[in-house]
């Protein structure tokens, strides 16, 4: 049991009462801090007492994001390990095909390492990796609530390259766990462990302008195999997947662009932050005005842009029956400035100083999605998470001071 | 692809505008993909010339990035196979399912590469130079 925080007996009188551990309504784990007090009169009753911190859980804050792309080396989680500082590398001397991702206050966890069915099993079974028979939701359900509460596990390696389940690593609570992969919000234990949850939501268009981006050079794969692929996990996808999207606190959707007429390349992106209004520590970006309906093209007189330029907009609506508030961004950006431009007149962005979001941006210009409403959404959503975390972790150390006045 | 991948802010020799407030870390609004357009356009060709393979330092990363590539092949063929017949089978799906995981394995590998330029294999073969997939080849 790890000890994380020390606090001073002074103003403690010589009595405490010992109270047995109770679980919380949300059934987690509850700290236990154990005091000694040094006796200096005799018969002063010395020894040690327990006291139960009534704050609950310890202070790993877990984010899930749900994407069919891959796991922990996606671009997103690039750039939100990037915003709390310190690249994510995968643990050092450890399985070289690992999918984990470490930095100083992250850790990303894959999912697919929680499979049931490795390649050959699933093959035997008639599974796609995407059907929750795949998935020992059981197993991630108790190894994610052991980190949340402070507990290092033995967490299973899925092997992409060779198809197999491979030993156990290690991995140590972090500050902020995130769960990337195909199911983080699928069950529902699961889902009520995640203090946000995300969930990147890519039209079919744009998928298959990716894919061919991703796949066309490879020896083997051609247009007609690439859209066959996509074709047959769709109805998985839909099944599974998809559904998803209505638990998550913020969505980021990407269609294509209605600036350039009949437009196929999926260069151009239009790209929408769906975002759950109510959430606690989250406060939706906004506008100008919060709560009304805007459309703003920031190109005129003081900007210029070229084509096919930049269009925004953003107002109230519902989404899979919850309020939300929806960010839009179509086009792309061509220099700092706009981006600058851009970034001044948005609000509730969480930034520390005035240029953050064009500062992140442009670490990593050559990330996809630098120029375009993916890469600006993604990294306003990182400094929404490090404003998230910073509000639970204040109010979970509030918390403990309380409890040793009473 | 690899156009995509490093495509960045092309604007060259414009004046940056400073903030009102200064920004801590100057630097980083005079990166280089603002000054040295031209040099990451040719960079970018170089990459496509060497058909997306630089940045492998050891053989055991060679040899998985020339595994991964076979399989792709390889599935992609055993998948149209078993499709034949019926499309909306399940062994169809699950051959396609295939061709999508090891597509996105190679592609991770790709990325790791030529973007982040680290070979997954770095912090093992510190640890363990003599063994056979830790011996390096000459870019």
């Amino acid at each position: 049991m790890e000890v994380s925080t020390v606090y001073t007996t002074q103003a403690l009188n010589s009595t405490c009462s010992i109270s047995t551990p109770a679980k919380t309504h949300l059934g987690s784990h509850q700290k236990q801090v154990v005091f000694y007090r040094r006796t200096t009169k005799s018969g002063s009753g010395g020894g040690s007492c327990v006291i139960t911190c009534s704050a609950g859980d310890s202070q790993t804050v877990v984010i899930g994001l749900a994407a069919d792309s891959g796991c922990g080396k996606s671009t997103f989680m690039r750039r939100l390990t990037s915003v709390f500082g310190g690249a994510a590398e995968p643990p050092k001397g450890g399985n070289p095909d690992s999918n984990t991702l470490i930095s100083d206050m992250t850790t990303v966890i894959c999912l697919d390492d929680y499979h049931s069915l490795d390649r050959t099993g699933r093959k035997e079974k008639g599974v796609t990796a995407l059907d929750p028979r795949a998935n020992d939701f059981d197993l991630m359900y108790e190894q994610v609530k052991a980190l949340k509460s402070g507990v290092a596990v033995d967490k299973p390696i899925y092997n992409h390259v060779t198809g197999l389940l491979d030993p156990p690593e290690l991995i140590k609570p972090p500050k902020i766990l995130v769960i990337e992969g195909l199911h983080p919000m699928f069950d529902d234990r699961v889902r009520d462990l995640l203090d946000f949850s995300i969930y990147l939501d890519i039209s079919n268009e744009v998928k298959f302008a990716w894919k061919i981006q991703r796949d066309m050079a490879e020896r083997g794969h051609s247009l007609e195999s690439i859209k066959a692929s996509i074709e047959a996990r769709k109805p998985d996808f839909d099944a599974y997947i998809d559904p998803q999207k209505q638990y998550a606190d913020a969505v980021i959707e990407v269609l294509p662009t209605q600036l350039i007429p009949d437009d196929n390349e999926g260069k151009v992106l239009r790209v929408r932050l769906i975002m759950k209004e109510g959430v606690e520590h989250f406060s939706p970006v906004y506008l100008f005005d919060e709560g009304s309906t805007i459309s703003w093209i920031p190109c005129g007189r003081k900007l210029t842009c070229s084509y096919p330029g930049i269009k925004f907009s953003y107002g109230p609506d519902t989404y899979f029956g919850n309020e939300v508030s929806i960010l839009e961004m179509d086009g792309q950006f061509d220099r700092l400035d706009e981006l600058i431009y851009v970034e001044s007149h948005l609000s509730n962005i969480s930034t520390k100083f005035y240029g953050e979001v064009t500062q992140q941006m442009l670490k990593h210009a050559d990330f996809p999605g630098s120029n375009n409403g993916t890469g600006l959404f993604q990294t306003i959503v990182g400094l929404k998470i490090r404003d998230l975390y910073e509000q639970l972790t204040s109010s979970k150390t509030a918390a403990p001071l309380e409890a040793t006045k009473a | 692809m690899a156009t995509l991948r490093l495509h960045s802010l092309p604007a060259a020799r414009e004046e940056i505008p400073t903030p009102p407030s200064s920004v801590s870390n100057p630097r980083v609004l005079l990166s280089p993909s603002f000054h040295c357009n031209k040099k990451r356009v040719s960079r970018r060709m170089a990459v496509t010339a060497m058909g997306g393979g630089g940045g492998a330092k050891y053989k055991g990363t060679q040899m998985r990035e020339k595994q991964l590539t076979e399989m792709i092949e390889k599935k992609v063929t055993e998948a149209k196979q078993v499709c034949e017949g019926d499309e909306t089978s399940d062994e169809c799906k699950v051959a396609w399912d295939e061709v999508e995981e090891v597509s996105q394995a190679k592609a991770d590998l790709r990325l790791r590469l030529e973007v982040e330029k680290k070979d997954p294999l770095e912090s093992f073969c510190q640890e363990n130079p003599e063994t056979e997939e830790c011996k390096v080849f000459e870019d």
